[in-house]
């Protein structure tokens, strides 16, 4: 099996590739992990009594935990909900642009929760934390505290983000029901509810775990939302209060925060996988497939149309709508009056926004880009290599106990809250190690870390490639006699190169759009754009924020309608 | 016991199935069968309840089911009758005993009833050992006698079948339809099984319907449907191997051999396999090929060539010659001769 691999593959031996991947995951996710753990126990475990049971824990660990249950429970509630609600529309009903809905609902995951953060502010914000109110005061509303701050919105603009993952996975679980099972059922009687709460709730059931668990475990991880709507009236969670503790200098409590959130975050993850693996396996047998019967909605066509358009419209074009007029808007409380590019291209003038120059005359902006975009290209690519030579690795040698460790150090970053990850690789790379100096605060350690980050959907990725390569398409051809090299330019490469590079993009995607991990390791030198864009939202200055964050979008989605367009319409299809 | 009377199916503007009629005697077992997207699948769903027609009648013994004109269909339930579907549709989340369970407490059955029901449903397919088990859990073959235990439990008086054993190999397949024939026995039910596969037809039916473009070709038992064929289409479709259909043109075989038995008609003639002889020597009669293949069967041969651009099969008890050519010698009368439309001339 090395010829695969040709002359690399003969000079790495049979289990020389294993080897190193193994030794690279170690070093890029063990190692942080292990160091955490071990740093608060020595010297000494103080920290863990300070944080559990001490005069401080209740505000460092008990309030924050029970807030961040709160904001998970709930937003896991309401991706079920929402997400199931239009999987069942765009499935199983009759409603009119299924196909439309079904893309528009994917998309909120695409925009990084920052950016549904500060639309939410836009609206609802009010005066009580300065910086203005927003649309909804200027209009002469007083609007409460609850709803302009803290638990409400956010777990409203986390649902907002997140509901798009149950979506996803319940939608093609629905996909498998409808049909012949439906039908069956359907024979012998039963009645529409009956079916429904029978058959299709009960076969529907695994898929509707698994979106609650993934929507609960990126909702206690998240780390903007909360930051940028609790923190001005000191809501915290754990996410806000480990990052908080890291800047203040208590990194040895902040490590047992990260070490517990991973705990929580874990917990679930894992309660949803033991609830579906204890289930048999769903998956049904192929036949021609009936046609696809849709329930008929009748009168209630039109309502429930408008109100799928309406939570699309909500979670992806109006917040983008929002964050331009406000980025344009000199008052906060009238979008959509007296429009102006100074917070985009405007001179310092102090008589303006407090003497601050529009983003593209903020040197820190330009530097901000660079290296946003230098960051999420080469975080990217190294993702994607290590990922495909995992995935060669995991598909060409089979190395007992070798092979499964890489695998799950593979996949473990996915179940790591990402501002946990961060305070993990301070933990390691923080200060020198024998001969090497302390990488904290260089570009370097932000880009291993957001590498090992990307890990699991590179790897993913290098999979997927890796199939191609070693089936009987490149079979095909080494009957042909053709060497390595030349299938690998004539076979493999040209099929391959679509979905690597959407891969690729994807990867460059989540970099751009990520603060979890980039506000705890960023460079104060040199800032990234999310990074900009919070600390200038949390400096009041608003509109400088929704410019950064549009800048971001703007870069994302084209990424993303690139990625599209690459992966053809192979997109997954519900309708 | 079921007949229909002129039903028609369109979607849109194409109809799926045009005008078709027939009546079967409760009991038989009738095979639905044509190639894919001929509307047979049509048929069977409207039997079940599935889907309306558009207009016709349709009974079950005395009870009118469907009324096309009149918009009246029953519902599945109503019909007493049970499905089995090409994908088995079993509920992945109930085991097998559950599964067969289910319509009957749907039906509103007694426990007690219940429980006997579903044991002798699974005692029937030798399956009582997996009652336990999920679908996901047991083979392709098992989940098929899932799926047929669970249409029988409620003991319907018509059973449908739509193309249940093409997920099966080919040892399993002849094994399940000697299950299905038992079952069809033991219940007395009257069957309705869709198929493209005409072996399953010649082997499990009373009737056979074939189908074509959403109309009946030809409703007959099997073995006329192999000795009198209505058209082209069928006599090219049924038989093991298929009756060969040579072009002919103005009573010339090929166009080019002359025959006054062709009374100078055009279309194609019916030769059948057996007819058909291999010759050592040229004479009128005769005519040459090209050797495609020799397939060994029950102790004969069919050994087919191409002549003229078509496939041509015959039976024999030698090996052909091994070389590229050999001769074929053509009957002293066709068994059928059709029109350029495929009808049945004589």
């Amino acid at each position: 099996m090395t010829t695969l691999l040709g002359p690399i593959g003969s000079a790495l031996n049979k289990r020389g590739l294993t080897l190193i991947m193994a030794l690279v995951l170690v070093v890029l996710v063990a190692a942080p992990l292990a160091t955490i753990l071990v740093q608060t126990f020595y010297p000494s475990g103080a920290a863990w009594g300070d944080v559990l049971a001490s005069r401080l824990s209740q505000n460092l660990f008990w309030r924050p935990t029970i807030n961040t249950m709160i904001i998970g429970l709930g937003v896991a509630a309401g991706c079920v909900l929402l997400g199931g609600f239009l999987a069942w529309l765009v499935v199983m009903t009759d409603i009119p642009g299924r196909t439309a809905i079904a893309f528009m609902a994917t998309l909120p995951f695409m925009i990084p929760s920052f950016a549904t953060a500060l639309a939410w502010g836009t609206v609802f914000r009010n005066g009580r934390v300065g910086g203005g109110g927003g649309l909804l005061e200027g209009l002469g509303f007083a609007v409460p505290d609850w709803l302009s701050w803290g638990m409400t919105p956010t777990i409203i603009v986390l649902i907002a983000h997140y509901y798009a993952l149950a979506f996803t996975v319940i939608a093609a679980a629905l996909a498998t029901v409808n049909g012949d099972l439906v039908e069956a059922a359907q024979m012998t009687g039963a009645s529409r509810k009956r079916i429904l709460f029978g058959i299709v709730l009960p076969v529907v059931t695994p898929a509707i775990i698994a979106g609650g668990s993934l929507a609960f475990a990126g909702a206690v991880s998240n780390f903007a939302a909360p930051a940028l709507l609790g923190l001005p009236v000191r809501m915290q969670t754990l996410s806000t209060r480990l990052f908080g503790m890291i800047e203040i200098g208590q990194t040895e409590r902040g490590y047992v925060l990260a070490i517990l959130l991973i705990g929580i975050s874990a917990i679930f993850l894992g309660l949803g996988n033991r609830m579906l693996s204890g289930r048999r396996s769903f998956a049904t047998i192929g036949g021609k497939g009936a046609k696809r019967r849709r329930f008929a909605l009748g009168g209630a066509r039109m309502p429930l149309t408008i109100v799928a358009w309406a939570i699309c419209i909500l979670t992806t074009i109006l917040p983008i709508l929002l964050l331009v007029a406000a980025s344009l808007a000199p008052s906060s409380f009238a979008l959509f009056s007296d429009w102006t590019l100074h917070y985009w291209i405007g001179d310092a003038d102090p008589a303006f926004a407090r003497g601050q120059p529009g983003i593209f005359h903020n040197p820190q902006l330009l530097s901000a880009l660079t290296t946003t975009l230098i960051l999420g290209a080469s975080v990217a690519l190294a993702a994607n290599i290590i990922g495909i030579l995992i995935a060669v690795a995991l598909t060409r040698q089979k190395v007992p106990v070798l092979s499964n460790l890489v695998s799950q150090l593979s996949f473990l970053p996915m179940l790591l809250p990402g501002i946990a990850f961060a305070a993990a690789y301070i933990a390691l790379y923080g200060a020198p190690i024998g001969p090497l100096p302390a990488l904290y605060g260089t570009k370097l350690l932000l880009a291993l870390a957001l590498t090992a980050a990307m890990l699991p959907f590179a790897v993913q990725t290098g999979r997927a490639t890796v199939s191609q390569i070693s089936g009987d398409i490149d079979e095909a051809a080494r009957m042909t006699g053709a060497g390595f090299f030349r299938r690998l330019g004539a076979i493999t490469l040209p099929l391959a190169a679509r979905g690597l590079a959407a891969g690729l993009l994807i990867t460059f995607v989540n970099v751009i759009g990520d603060l979890a991990i980039t506000i705890l390791l960023y460079t104060p030198t040199s800032p990234l754009l999310a990074v900009l864009s919070y600390s200038y939202a949390s400096d009041g200055f608003h509109q400088f924020a929704n410019a950064v964050t549009l800048v971001i979008l703007i870069i994302s989605m084209l990424a993303t309608g690139a990625a599209t367009l690459l992966r053809g319409r192979r997109r997954q299809s519900f309708t | 016991m079921i007949s229909l009377d002129k039903i028609t199916k369109s979607f849109g503007t194409s109809n799926a199935v045009s005008d078709v009629s027939f009546s079967v005697p409760e009991g038989s077992f009738l095979v639905l069968l044509g190639p894919s997207g001929c509307g047979k699948s049509t048929m069977l769903r409207m039997l079940a309840g599935l889907d309306q027609p558009t207009s016709g009648k349709m009974r079950f013994g005395d009870t009118l089911v469907a009324d096309g004109q009149a918009g009246l269909s029953l519902p599945p339930a109503d019909r007493n009758a049970g499905l089995v579907f090409q994908s088995y549709a079993l509920w992945p989340h109930m085991t097998v005993a559950g599964n067969i369970e289910w319509p009957l407490k749907v039906a509103r059955l007694p426990t007690e009833e219940r429980r006997a029901r579903v044991l002798e449903a699974m005692e029937m397919l030798g399956i009582e050992k997996l009652a336990n088990r999920y679908p996901g859990e047991i083979s392709g073959g098992q989940q098929q006698r899932v799926a047929l235990a669970r249409m029988i439990a409620p003991r319907p008086k018509v059973m449908l079948f739509d193309e249940p054993l093409s997920n099966l190999d080919a040892t399993l397949r002849v094994e399940m339809r000697f299950e299905l024939l038992k079952v069809h026995a033991a219940t007395g039910a009257t069957a309705v099984y869709v198929t493209h596969d005409q072996v399953e037809a010649m082997t499990m039916a009373t009737h056979v319907a074939v189908m074509n473009n959403g109309r009946i070709e030809q409703f007959d038992a099997p073995d006329r449907l192999l000795a009198e064929p209505a058209s082209a289409f069928v006599a090219g479709f049924v038989g093991t191997p298929a009756a060969n259909l040579i072009p002919i043109e103005n009573g010339r075989w090929f166009g080019t051999m002359p025959d006054p038995l062709l009374r100078d008609h055009s279309g194609h003639a019916m030769v059948r396999a057996e007819q058909i002889e291999l010759a050592d020597e040229n004479d009128p009669r005769t005519f040459e090929a090209v050797l495609a293949e020799v397939v060994p069967m029950a102790g004969r041969f069919l050994i087919t060539g191409i002549a003229h651009g078509i496939r041509i099969t015959a039976v024999s008890d030698q090996v052909a010659r091994r070389s590229g050519r050999l001769r074929f010698r053509l009957p002293s009368a066709p068994a059928a001769i059709f029109d350029k439309q495929g009808t049945r001339i004589s």
